[in-house]
């Protein structure tokens, strides 16, 4: 040992005790730096969203031009999925091994069934980074899915729903205010339909589209899909009385409402072929842009009810931000995630579609730089209602604040029996009472496999 | 391999040779023929979480379920209508114009090569194509259509039945009918004058010429086309998955829609495996016939 140490004193003859111990607490400190941030090894993270327009990828790409300039060796790739198309692209890349980094803006739903497969990174230390401080109350309750673990975080809040109402159109039909029941909506549509405008753009289509707003439908009927249990509950009168509005309202629906999703529905109310829309905020921003004309007489509204003593239920996906367990240079993926709400980015993303995605920190919503903007200025009633209607927003992972989290929620939406329910009721005039048994034991299954 | 008794050295070498050449081709041939096969008849055993691709053996409960439900008997009678369906517009249409671009007239290179267009279009691009032109709201078929006094409203071509099945056959049409002008036409074109010449003298008229001298000389490439793009047709995914998605319902939810919807959106891969092995089961009657009637010729 005394060997050891003259040797060591011979090669080192100028080191203090203190530089060495100095030197060992730095060195120390380094090696408890993210290894891979450090080292100058190349790092490629691949980011996949299905919310893409052009204004929200020009957001993303400050982010990312930030992020990779604060990281010299970090490279940040972004990839372009869909609402409808995110399931199976998934699946494939969980079965293959070739998982994104990270993935942004799906549902809350499809995060708590990756994270019951075992597929998902704890989110816990992004929301450490980010600062649970800056969160709504509760805003990542729905991602606690096992006690002390998060799934993901929210990276907004969507009030995917509400009735959008051409107050113009309202007028010259003379109709005073804006539907709250299902007859009133009825007979709105009836009156404001004429002269190549339709009434309402509700969706029909075999797609997610037609599965969501319909379980909404159901809720805003008095029902329910699930027991707060989680036993199935579809099979109820409220949701005859759900189909039996729905189907209603075919007539007052373009033609080809029959393969509506997303993307068809917005068109159909922006472009002023629709009297009525059904979306989130993005269509303040889609008709400043697309349709001025129209501008100035647009307002929502939450959907209507079966009746007055119905509550409003409001259909919030959750916009999520999660890590797949298998992701690379993990380090590095966390700190891109919490850097996704550094406010610069953050707000740019936000502004992209004002009122679409709405902010899930506190200290955005009230930050300067987020409420200027002409849009969220100009329609402030329209943000607040929707940004209310959010907070309490619900979906069918999470039903009510009774139900328990469903993590078959997901599966249940993909494989598109409620959608094909309404196309059996509403297009093909089937019985009710068997389509609705034959669709309880369907959900029955995809629960019990 | 062992060598018979009166084989020189040379012809050892060159057995060796030939075995050695053809190695590659059989390399190739299981690991992306072979594999394939053998692992989805395996994965049609198992009860498996596509994410996860975790599972357990279920024997042959996947095939059980595949036989006693009325899913997989739904799917096989739509891909036939639309394989059927869309084989025959093709073959007509394919035909016609090969007949047509036969005759001599001005641009006739040029409409050769338009006529190509549709098959080397991505799938895609023609489907966006024909989304649009089918739109209810602005698409310019109703438009047309609405302006000649056809229809009063926009029709629904792509949403309600029987119309969703009479678009993706009407399209599928579309954009493979020019395989069957490359192959028809070819062959059109190695046709004896001398046999038209002596139809005319016996007083055959067009129609005549058509029935008697062209048709038969037309039958041994239509087989092999029709025998191909059923084959081809019958596998169709893209061009359906993306026009309809299989709906109204499951109006037009062919197998391999089917196979997908059960491997990703239901995530039961070993489920999804048994209906991809019945599905090749199908096939093969299809590829069965092709190799006899192939081997027939070259005999």
């Amino acid at each position: 040992m005394s060997n050891h140490e003259s040797k060591g004193t011979a090669l080192l003859p100028s080191l203090s005790r203190r530089s060495l111990l100095t030197g060992i607490t730095v060195a120390g400190a380094a090696a408890m730096m993210p290894r891979r941030l450090r080292a100058q090894e190349q790092i490629t993270i691949r980011w996949w969203s299905p919310q893409s327009s052009p204004a929200q990828l020009a957001a993303y790409k400050t982010q990312i031009s930030n992020f990779e300039a604060l990281h010299e060796n970090v490279k940040v790739v972004f990839e372009k999925t869909s609402d409808e198309g995110y399931a199976p692209q998934l699946a494939a890349a969980f079965a293959s091994g070739e998982v994104p980094n990270i993935v942004t803006h799906l549902p809350s739903f499809a995060v708590s069934d990756y994270w019951r497969n075992g597929l998902l990174e704890p989110f816990n230390d992004v929301i450490e980074m980010v600062g649970p401080d800056k969160y709504y109350p509760g805003a990542n309750d729905i991602y606690e899915i096992d006690k002390g673990q998060y799934a993901g975080t929210g990276i907004g809040n969507s009030a995917a729903n509400m009735l959008w109402l051409r107050t113009d159109l309202m007028e010259k039909a003379g109709i005073d205010k804006a539907p709250e029941t299902w007859d009133e909506l009825l007979s709105a549509a009836q009156k404001m339909q004429g002269g190549g405008i339709y009434g309402a753009p509700l969706p029909y289509g075999a797609n997610s589209m037609t599965s969501l707003v319909f379980i909404g439908v159901i809720h805003q009927g008095g029902g329910q899909v699930f027991s707060p249990e989680l036993e199935v509950a579809i099979d109820s009168p409220e949701t005859r009385d759900a189909l039996e509005f729905y189907k209603a309202m075919r007539e007052f629906c373009p033609p080809g409402a029959t393969n509506y999703s997303w993307g068809e529905s917005l068109t159909a109310f922006v472009s002023g072929a629709t009297a009525t829309g059904l979306y989130t905020g993005r269509v303040l921003a889609n008709v400043n842009e697309q349709n001025p004309g129209i501008a100035d007489s647009i307002t929502c509204v939450t959907y209507p009810t079966k009746s007055a003593d119905i509550p409003a239920w409001t259909f919030n996906d959750f916009p999520s931000v999660f890590i797949p367990k298998a992701a690379s240079d993990m380090e590095a993926t966390k700190q891109f995630a919490a850097f996704l709400f550094d406010p610069e980015g953050y707000i740019q993303q936000l502004h992209a579609a004002p009122g679409h995605v709405l902010p899930v920190l506190k200290t955005i919503a009230q930050d300067p730089a987020y409420l200027d903007n002409e849009i969220i200025k100009k329609y402030s009633a329209e943000v607040d209602l929707m940004s209310a209607a959010a907070a309490g927003g619900f979906n069918l992972g999470w039903e009510s604040t009774a139900h328990q989290p469903n993590v078959k929620a997901g599966e249940i939406v993909n494989s598109g029996v409620i959608a094909e329910m309404v196309q059996r009721v509403v297009l093909n005039d089937e019985n009710v009472d068997a389509v609705l048994g034959e669709t309880a034991s369907r959900i029955e299954e995809i629960m019990n496999a | 391999m062992p060598n018979r008794p009166n084989q020189t050295t040379l012809e050892r070498q060159y057995a060796r040779l030939g075995i050695l050449l053809i190695a590659p081709t059989v390399v190739v041939f299981s690991a992306v023929i072979v594999y394939p096969l053998l692992a989805a008849i395996y994965l049609s055993l198992f009860s498996i979480y596509t994410p996860t691709l975790q599972g357990e053996f279920v024997g042959i409960d996947n095939y059980v379920k595949l036989l006693s439900g009325k899913l997989f008997w739904q799917s096989l009678g739509v891909t036939l209508t639309w394989t059927v369906g869309t084989l025959t517009l093709q073959v007509i249409f394919g035909v016609a114009m090969a007949l047509l671009l036969n005759r001599s007239f001005w641009f006739r290179s040029l409409a050769r090569s338009l006529v190509l267009f549709p098959y080397f279009l991505s799938t895609v691009v023609a489907v966006l194509v024909w989304r649009w032109l089918f739109n209810d709201l602005y698409g310019a078929l109703n438009h047309i259509l609405m302006r000649v006094g056809v229809i009063d409203m926009p029709l629904d071509w792509l949403g309600s039945m029987p119309n969703a099945m009479i678009g993706i056959i009407l399209v599928g049409a579309w954009k493979y009918f020019p395989f069957v002008v490359i192959a028809v036409l070819a062959r059109l074109q190695t046709i004896p004058e001398h046999l038209y010449e002596a139809a005319k003298i016996d007083g055959a008229g067009p129609i005549a010429r058509f029935f008697d001298v062209t048709l038969p000389q037309l039958r041994s490439v239509l087989t092999v086309i029709i025998l191909l793009r059923a084959i081809w047709d019958f596998k169709e995914f893209d061009l359906i998955y993306l026009l309809t998605g299989g709906g109204p319902v499951t109006s037009t939810q062919t197998l391999a829609l089917l196979v997908y919807k059960e491997a990703f959106s239901l995530n039961q891969m070993g489920q999804a495996a048994a209906y991809a092995v019945a599905m090749m089961l199908v096939m093969l009657v299809f590829m069965v016939v092709y190799i006899r009637r192939t081997g027939t010729k070259e005999t």
